[in-house]
């Protein structure tokens, strides 16, 4: 919302107070203020100028050629010359000049965008400057002519010369000063949405007196009023005043100015006075064409279904019972609390008026208006809860302004009213010991006397009883911001200012905090991850864009999805994360440097189930992952032989790494048996982006619960997301549950003995069906060994004419090792015999090199 | 020695001594130990002649072979010596080094910016006896409004851009109000829901607001909720911790100030300003803090009475003060990223700078 000072300054008296000293008052104490502008610099660089003389142009029968003496600036006592178009000018007028470096307001421009006068010559006559027009200053869209300013009211000459702003009477070297405040701050302040709250603030804060405004109607006659009648629960208080004489025209020009320094554009004196007293008593209004009301006057009631009414802003708006409409004759007039209806607008020549001042349930008025997309300057304030006594005071207000604008004004009748409105003035207890232990100070700090005082500067009643005071609150803080005596603290704190409440040190007896197990792994797996495994952690959004969703084939997933999405095609929450990180591949290849251009991301991070019950059913279900991806430019080899050089097989060795690491595994080799890697299961429903035959689940040994999943990513998927041709890519994916990982028994990681004992190496080689798994072969060689392979390591893997079909040949560096005595041939050929034994049972054969 | 040796063993000894004199590596000089110790080797040849020679010869003929073997074998010890010598010394001269030629590339992993600057909090919090929280992102209407003090028509709803949620594939209560949460305040709930005060809490996590993208609004974003309810809490309690906390994060003393702010769930509600960590003046033309010399930092109060008494406090008895740190702004600050899109991008230009 924007403050004018000069109108704040129609309110209280602002002498030696600059426009910053409010906005820091204001900030400190009050609300945020979101900025500090002078309003149209302009008028500070333009000069006040007397026309001397105009005389046509030779050469252009529409320009003139101005003499105009500008006092004291006159160059070497000679009057400017200045080539001037406008049709109003003429001799004798104080005119605003903008001399040559002057700067204006580009037309049209950016806020603040200006650009410079410079001498030139129009049809081949000089011209030093330029007369303004109002539009030119940045003062509105006048444009059919000059802006001819107000003489001096002593008719003297004392103004020529000077800037403007300041013969228009300045404040720091500017006409006005905006100041904007952040609406958000104003929410539970419907008194601060005109200017005289806003100037009730900084006399409180200031200690000054707000100047007195008129508080009664003019004399009204005894004519039989509009009839009024409210039927709708939404509308508690609603004034009709009758108004004749009135004569619509340009509203005056220091009107005009601040509805402009305050962002509202003047329109014509009946909208103008209309928008002003909404701005300065924070009570909207509306005006009706008397004329076009029916002979039943105002009703308001609730909507029919369906109903329609066209408002001002030429838009047809269709009704349910929940909004609140004002009738006419049984039409809809307006449409309560937002905006007039088109067809009782004001008609040109109209003197007969009937204004509308009520107070509408903040409720009713937000939903409507939230339907309808319809915001305005009366909804704003509505939704805040206006104070329902406000209507009478803005009428006083605002009947006294016209009346001294347009004297011929009457009022045909009493105002006709209707409504259930109760005063909401209260009475609130606030017990100054609980204000200081709330604000932490100490009665030297804020005796009982000062808390009253600052009340009472608020215009707050209040009156000692024992050990509080009962303290009433009046009607338009009450509406909703006070009512409770934490919100009477507030009101002290503030008076006090919260910047002056001393520091004190947080002492507490605390139980300690207890371990979270998920928090903890997570940390370890980042730390994993980002560390030794050399990945990158991104982050991404929990929004999955439709076209990924239909490259990766997901469409059809229950989901949570977004109703009121940022952008369309962004409704979808992710169920997992690995699909996010698929959404990178494409785009950051050929970013990465080092490893050939291989991209290694992960994310930790929630993903939603909602067909999954949960705990309070309420909630959809919520998944913990760290979801891993690998993916290297080039074609990935199809040769089975080739593994270890594939993305999958490099991601594994990092997934089995980080369970490992994380407890939730036995190391390879030290006795028990550690992680089992297989091909998913049916019932774990495989996601379409997975390869069907490239896919790998690892359970905690002893249970069904698959921790890890590792993928690489189905060929169908890498061409929808284009990771073909030159974009190729070996991609593999990752995912290992968190949830699951917190529920997996800990598998301790325990010291391994270092070798007293020189090892054995010997290499050992079978021949195989293809089917038959590693890790079979592995768990064998283990076997074999009873308890002497200290280490595995799979060296070949081939297949081809030296094997035979449906064959392969598995070779392994194995160490032999004991923890008791140096092991020789004979334990090394004992071992091979083993081997050959166990090789028989899987099918194979032990090859001898 | 070479005095006492007999001319022909001492002729010997020269050809050693010139061969060992010319021998550049170890493998000469192994080449001519061989020569004199090896089976068939000079020394083996002495000693073998000696029974043809006359008896009283023969002593002194065997004395002097080994005197010879003796004198060969120091002399290739020292030449060991010196050829070792010799290539520590060459390797000490260090030649061609260049100071200035790239180390070889280190490859390494990296963590988002985002979690390095919430640890960084997480451990002053928990220093501090905070326990640290989660709470879901997908929330119900009820823990991010109606809880905290935001009931359904409340104007205060509008500062939230809230993105609104539905159930598609699957049966639920359409009745629920389901939301993204737009705050973390939603976990001060959860919290009072689970823990007996005393407690400390901070509730670090992702939050969402309809917003249009720019490079300085993101509709996903980072904040980190903070809560403290206990006995005899007051606001400078507030003041006080957040002071110490800025001091942890910034190292040095910040100055803070508090004014009024407003916020359902907090009364009274606070903005808290830090003094501009780049600036510290007013005016000097800082763009942090567009030259107020001040920044918002968070958001922040003493516990509104009716928010703990709905999740079952006793406001008489207990007071507490709440406060939201936007991580994101934070990190954007403390790594000078101007453009906020860049923290959920993807892009791995980005991310491995950390």
């Amino acid at each position: 919302m924007f403050i004018s000072y000069r109108w704040l300054s129609r309110h209280v008296d602002l002498a030696g107070v600059s426009a910053r000293d409010l906005a820091r008052d204001l900030t400190l104490q009050t609300a945020e203020v979101e900025g500090v502008e002078p309003f149209a610099p302009a008028l500070a660089d333009v000069v006040v100028g007397h026309v001397l003389s105009r005389e046509k142009h030779p050469d252009a029968d529409k320009l003139g050629i101005c003499k105009v003496d500008l006092g004291p600036l006159n160059d070497g006592g000679e009057p400017f010359q200045i080539v001037c178009g406008a049709p109003n000018v003429g001799p004798g007028q104080l005119v605003a000049v903008a001399r040559i470096g002057a700067r204006l307001p580009v037309a049209g421009g950016e806020p603040g965008e200006t650009f410079k006068i410079k001498k030139s010559k129009i049809r081949g006559v000089e011209s030093c400057g330029m007369i303004c027009s109002e539009r030119e200053l940045g003062l509105g869209d006048e444009h059919d002519g000059i802006w001819v300013l107000p003489q001096s009211p002593e008719g003297n000459n004392d103004l020529i010369g000077l800037p403007v702003a300041d013969a228009l009477g300045s404040i720091d070297g500017h006409y006005d000063w905006i100041i904007e405040i952040d609406n958000k701050s104003l929410t539970h302040r419907p008194d601060l949405w005109g200017h005289r709250g806003i100037a009730g603030e900084i006399a409180a804060i200031r200690g000054i007196q707000l100047k007195p405004i008129a508080t009664e109607l003019p004399a009204c006659g005894d004519a039989a009023g509009t009839s009024v009648k409210v039927e709708s629960k939404g509308c508690s208080r609603y004034v009709g005043i009758a108004i004749d004489g009135l004569e619509n025209g340009k509203s005056p020009e220091w009107m005009r100015h601040l509805l402009l320094a305050t962002g509202q554009r003047p329109i014509d004196l009946f909208v103008d006075i209309s928008n002003f007293v909404m701005l300065d008593m924070a009570q909207p209004n509306h005006l009706f064409d008397r004329g076009a009301l029916a002979a039943d006057g105002i009703v308001v009631r609730d909507a029919k279904d369906g109903e329609t009414i066209q408002t001002l802003d030429g838009e047809e708006r269709k009704l349910t019972p929940a909004d609140i409409l004002i009738t006419s004759g049984g039409e809809g007039v307006a449409l309560a609390g937002i905006m007039g209806g088109e067809g009782s607008k004001v008609q040109e020549g109209t003197t007969s008026l009937l204004l509308e001042l009520a107070t509408f349930d903040a409720a009713t008025v937000r939903r409507t208006s939230a339907r309808l997309g319809l915001r305005s300057d009366s909804s704003a304030r509505f939704e805040k809860s206006l104070d329902p006594t406000l209507p009478m005071k803005a009428a006083a207000h605002m009947l006294s302004l016209l009346a001294e604008l347009q004297p011929n004004m009457t009022l045909p009748s009493a105002p006709s009213e209707d409504g259930d409105w109760n005063d909401p003035a209260m009475e609130v207890d606030l017990r100054p010991a609980r204000a200081r232990a709330v604000l932490g100070l100490d009665e030297t700090q804020l005796s009982d006397e000062r808390i009253e005082a600052m009340l009472t500067s608020l215009g707050f009643k209040v009156v000692v009883v024992g050990d509080h005071l009962a303290v009433s609150v009046p009607s338009a803080r009450s509406t909703k911001d006070i009512g409770i005596e934490e919100d009477l603290i507030e009101e002290v704190g503030r008076v006090f200012r919260y910047d002056r409440i001393p520091e004190r040190r947080l002492i507490a007896e605390l139980a300690p905090v207890a371990r979270d197990e998920r928090r903890y792994l997570v940390r370890r797996i980042a730390d994993r991850l980002a560390g030794s495994a050399e990945f990158h952690e991104a982050m991404s959004y929990s929004f999955l864009p439709e076209s990924l969703v239909e490259n990766l084939g997901i469409a059809d997933a229950p989901c949570v999805r977004v109703k009121n999405p940022a952008a369309e095609g962004l409704e979808r929450i992710r169920r997992t994360v690995a699909p996010s990180l698929l959404g990178f591949v494409r785009g950051n290849l050929r970013r990465v440097a080092g490893d050939g251009g291989a991209l290694r991301l992960f994310e930790i991070g929630k993903g939603y189930l909602p067909e999954l019950p949960h705990d309070d059913a309420a909630e959809p279900k919520e998944i913990h992952e760290v979801a891993l991806l690998l993916a290297r430019p080039g074609v990935a080899s199809g040769d089975p032989a080739d593994f270890a050089s594939s993305s999958i097989f490099r991601l594994k060795a990092v997934v089995a790494d980080l369970l490992v690491h994380l407890e939730r595994a036995a190391r390879d080799l030290d006795g028990k048996s550690g992680l089992d890697w297989s091909v998913p299961t049916e019932g774990m429903g495989l996601e379409p982006y997975c390869h069907p035959g490239k896919t790998m689940v690892a359970c905690a040994s002893g249970s069904d619960t698959a921790l890890a999943l590792v993928s690489e990513l189905e060929p169908g998927v890498a061409a929808a997301l284009g990771l073909t041709g030159d974009e190729a890519c070996d991609v593999a994916f990752a995912t290992v549950s968190i949830d699951a990982l917190v529920e997996a028994p800990k598998e301790a990681l325990v010291h391994r003995a270092l070798p007293r004992f020189p090892g054995v190496k010997v290499d050992v080689a079978l021949a195989l069906d293809e089917a038959t798994p590693a890790g079979d072969v592995e768990r064998a060689l283990v076997q074999s060994g009873k308890g002497l392979v200290k280490d595995l390591e799979l060296f070949d893997l081939y297949t081809g004419p030296n094997v035979g079909d449906g064959k392969k040949s598995l070779a392994w560096h194995v160490l032999l090792q004991s923890d008791t005595k140096t092991l020789g041939e004979k334990d090394m050929n004992k071992f091979l015999k083993r081997v050959e034994g166990a090789a028989g049972r899987l099918g194979g054969e032990l090859r001898s090199e | 020695m070479e005095s006492t040796l007999s001319p022909e063993l001492a002729e010997h000894l020269t050809s050693a001594k010139a061969r060992i004199e010319v021998a550049t590596s170890l493998d000469d000089l192994r080449a001519i130990e061989r020569d004199f110790t090896d089976k068939g080797g000079v020394i083996a040849g002495l000693l073998a002649a000696i029974p043809t020679l006359p008896p009283a010869e023969r002593r002194d003929a065997g004395q002097g072979a080994n005197k010879l073997k003796g004198a060969v074998l120091e002399l290739l010890e020292a030449a060991r010596g010196g050829l070792a010598q010799a290539g520590i010394d060459a390797a000490r001269e260090g030649r061609g080094f260049d100071p200035t030629l790239p180390g070889t590339e280190a490859p390494r992993g990296s963590l988002h910016p985002v979690t390095l600057v919430t640890r960084e909090l997480e451990d002053i919090f928990s220093s501090m006896g905070y326990q640290i929280l989660d709470g879901p992102e997908v929330e119900l209407d009820t823990y991010n409004f109606e809880r905290l003090n935001i009931p359904a028509d409340h104007p205060a709803r509008d500062m939230h851009d809230t993105f609104w949620c539905e159930v598609s594939g699957a049966e639920r209560d359409s009745d629920v109000g389901i939301l993204l949460r737009t705050h973390t305040s939603c976990v001060q709930v959860r919290a009072m829901e689970k823990l007996q005060p005393p407690f400390r809490v901070v509730a670090p996590g992702r939050v969402f607001r309809q917003e249009t993208l720019d490079a300085s609004h993101e509709h996903t974003f980072h904040q980190m909720e903070g809560l403290v309810v206990g006995e005899g809490l007051t606001v400078g309690h507030l003041i006080g911790t957040m002071k110490t906390f800025l001091r942890e994060v910034f190292r040095r003393e910040i100055e803070v100030r508090l004014r009024p702010g407003y916020f359902p769930f907090v009364e009274p509600g606070f903005e808290l300003d830090a003094r501009c960590p780049f600036c510290e003046t007013e005016g000097a033309g800082c763009s942090v803090c567009k030259q107020s010399g001040w920044v918002e930092l968070c958001p922040c109060g003493m516990v509104h009475p009716r928010v703990l008494t709905l999740s079952g406090i006793d406001p008489e008895k207990y007071t507490g003060f709440a406060f939201g740190l936007g991580l994101s702004r934070l990190v954007m600050l403390r790594y000078q990223i101007d453009d906020i899109r860049h923290l959920m991008g993807g892009d791995a230009r980005f991310l491995s700078q950390f």
